[in-house]
């Protein structure tokens, strides 16, 4: 007898972040890698503090782009074919097993993205406002690209570049996240509405998370 | 009436990218029958067993599982009621033995409660929350029996079931052989040890040049 | 035999006329009040930006049949257009930069269009990365075809991010990202016959481009009918007295 869909959803999630707990790839490679990016970009463009602290939004989200897709693609979230194929024998919904994947890197990523941002505030002075807005961003830019890199690292799955190709592919897709995530910030410093970005990101949360569900199928085919 | 073959290929060929792997393979497994596959290295029997599997579509022939067409959707919905064990264990190093078939109950709709029966059944329950990774491959292996003693199974496919364990183990295999054969399921299993097979197998098949004789 | 010649030779004839005719306006069209010559680049840069969203556009359905319908001769559409796609991308980008330095000043600004070109470029290179990751015809058409939709349906949320971002932050005054407008009839019909042109040079890529995969997939397709060895048959019974 099948299991309910979130069943399954649920049992990869409790998976993932076992496994996460256990290897600590996003605490101890992850995070760390992240934190020196921001230490290096003021190194290379300037310590002045006008600059770092006009900058410094920016630089975190892109941080948050360009790394964040490493913890969908890491090893804690991915298997080898004989595990894919003992899921496959329980009877693990395709789909589910995306659903489940994605959600567990979501979760990741949003410790990837506050510890990041202490980081960021320390560093770069960055002032945080507008804290519910800013919480719905962390939590939608999260959900996108881990959306994102589960989809994409499917896409890639099996083939000769595997999971080296996904940032790759991650990149200009997540353009609109990092434009939503930034112009967000904005907005909220000079007493915008940002809705429009807000829901923009949305969006594109909707459009992947669509794909990702319809094509779970065929995608798992080798 | 005569029941259908849990397994029918006809003149089923696999390719891997361009490479030919299997061809002109035609086998019929019944309800109950206990068949030995053997082969020499690179013959393509992992790649059979993962056919008969649903993991793999065929490029050529016609092939049914559990009576779901080879290259229809419908072979997503019998996979619950196969079981494969592998030459590569596919348990997850990070979990422990008891966590990996918990993983396994939640996701096939078993009851809990059978992980550990299962894990005590194949001799493990002493060594449940030993992380997989730090196990020998022949705990990770009877791991994976224990998986098979967990879950209803019509069709069970053995990739070298005996590698790696010890006596006591040996013959956990051959009763979980037994024990689908007699619940009218089939097993197929691929071995080099043919006096072994040759003993439990109410038939074998030779693969040799892609296809079976 | 001179109907199949003659068959093989107007798409040939269709390029060489039109571009001839496009040159040939460019270069009597007069020169521009303020970039003087430097304007001529505008008719290649224009049509190669034109058949950049083109050809992005006919990936998108050509992936989209692929999925529907799993017939190949989409995924050859997708890929051919892809292909050519990314050249006309990359052209469209490296004219704009050599017309935008001694112009502007600047190598690139960050104007809606260019950004989004830009994007668009690098979506392009991905979807060929994939394409050259797997050997296997039907998957590797599968997953770029997902790909491809991916990226498309994508595409048009990039556009607005870029163009709301611009809006908020407008460029210095001295810098027109629009460019001039152009009101010389000349000039405006020597544009309009360059993009017809560069589009028949597209059509004639396209069908030759698609011409070229189809003969690899049926050299494929006889390579794979004839009776070879299996894999398995390379592996030999082993003979340690060889080695002495």
């Amino acid at each position: 007898m099948t299991t309910g869909f979130w069943h399954q959803v649920s049992a990869v999630v409790h998976r993932d972040l076992l496994r996460e707990r256990r290897r600590g790839d996003v605490l101890w490679i992850t995070i760390p890698f992240g934190a020196i990016a921001l230490l290096l970009i003021p190194l290379a463009v300037g310590t002045d503090a006008i600059l770092l602290r006009q900058i410094g939004p920016g630089m975190y989200w892109v941080i948050v782009m360009l790394f964040g897709v490493l913890v969908s693609v890491g090893k804690a979230s991915n298997e080898t074919l004989p595990q894919q194929d003992a899921s496959a024998l329980l009877g693990l919904d395709p789909a589910a097993g995306f659903v489940g994947r994605a959600t567990s890197a979501t979760l990741l990523l949003l410790i990837f993205e506050v510890v990041v941002g202490v980081v960021a505030v320390g560093l770069y002075d960055v002032s945080i406002i507008g804290i519910p807005w800013l919480i719905v961003t962390l939590i939608i830019v999260a959900i996108g690209l881990a959306l994102l890199g589960t989809l994409t690292g499917s896409i890639v799955n099996s083939t000769s570049a595997g999971t080296a190709l996904v940032p790759l592919l991650v990149a200009p897709l997540s353009v609109p996240l990092l434009l939503g995530a930034t112009q967000s910030y904005e907005g909220l410093r000079l007493g915008h509405s940002i809705l429009s970005w807000v829901l923009l990101m949305v969006a594109v949360v909707l459009i992947v998370a669509i794909i990702g569900v319809l094509t779970a199928r065929p995608l798992q085919e080798t | 009436m005569t029941e259908s073959p849990l397994v029918e290929l006809d003149g089923v060929g696999v390719r891997i990218g361009s490479t030919q792997i299997l061809r002109d393979v035609d086998l019929e497994v019944d309800a109950g029958e206990e068949v030995g596959l053997f082969g020499a290295n690179g013959a393509g029997k992992t790649t059979a067993l993962r056919l008969m599997a649903t993991l793999i579509r065929p490029a050529q022939g016609t092939g049914r599982v559990l009576g779901a067409d080879l290259t229809s959707p419908e072979r997503y919905d019998v996979r619950r009621r196969i079981g494969m064990i592998g030459h590569t264990p596919g348990i997850f190093p990070e979990l422990t033995l008891v966590e990996n078939l918990l993983y396994a109950a939640r996701v096939a709709g078993v009851p809990s409660e059978r992980a550990g029966e299962a894990l005590s059944a194949v001799g493990l329950g002493g060594a449940a929350d030993r992380l997989a990774g730090a196990s020998s491959h022949g705990m990770q292996r009877r791991t994976e029996f224990a998986r098979e003693l967990m879950i209803d199974r019509s069709l069970l496919l053995l990739d070298e079931p005996h590698s790696a364990l010890d006596r006591d183990a040996v013959d956990l295999v051959e009763g979980l052989i037994a024990r689908t054969a007699a619940e009218g399921g089939a097993v197929v299993v691929v071995s080099h040890d043919r006096d072994r097979i040759n003993k439990i197998a109410s038939r074998t098949v030779e693969l040799a040049g892609g296809t079976l004789s | 035999m001179q109907a199949q010649t003659r068959n093989r030779q107007w798409p040939w004839v269709a390029i060489g006329l039109s571009l001839a005719v496009a040159f040939t306006l460019s270069m009597v069209s007069p020169a521009d009040s303020v970039q003087g010559d430097l304007v001529r680049i505008m008719y290649v840069h224009v049509p190669a930006a034109w058949l950049a969203y083109l050809a992005f556009f006919v990936t998108f359905v050509g992936s989209v049949g692929y999925l529907t319908t799993k017939d190949l001769r989409w995924d050859r559409i997708a890929a051919a257009s892809a292909e050519i796609g990314v050249y006309f991308t990359g052209l469209a980008i490296a004219l704009g930069m050599i017309w935008a330095k001694p112009t502007w000043g600047v190598w690139w600004t960050w104007d809606a269009r260019l950004t989004l070109t830009a994007i668009m470029f690098f979506v392009y290179l991905g979807y060929l990365a994939l394409r050259r990751t797997t050997d296997d015809p039907v998957i590797r058409a599968g997953r770029s075809s997902v790909l491809g939709v991916l990226g498309a349906l994508q595409i048009p949320l990039v556009h607005f991010s870029v163009v709301w971002w611009r809006t908020l932050h407008q460029p210095p005054s001295l810098v027109r990202p629009d460019g001039p407008a152009i009101q010389d009839p000349l000039m405006l019909t020597a544009l309009i016959v360059g993009v017809l042109a560069f589009t028949i040079v597209y059509g004639s890529l396209m069908v030759k481009r698609i011409e070229l995969i189809k003969l690899d997939d049926q050299k494929a397709a006889i390579e794979q009918s004839i009776e070879r060895p299996v894999a398995g048959e390379a592996v030999t019974v082993p003979d340690l007295g060889a080695s002495s």
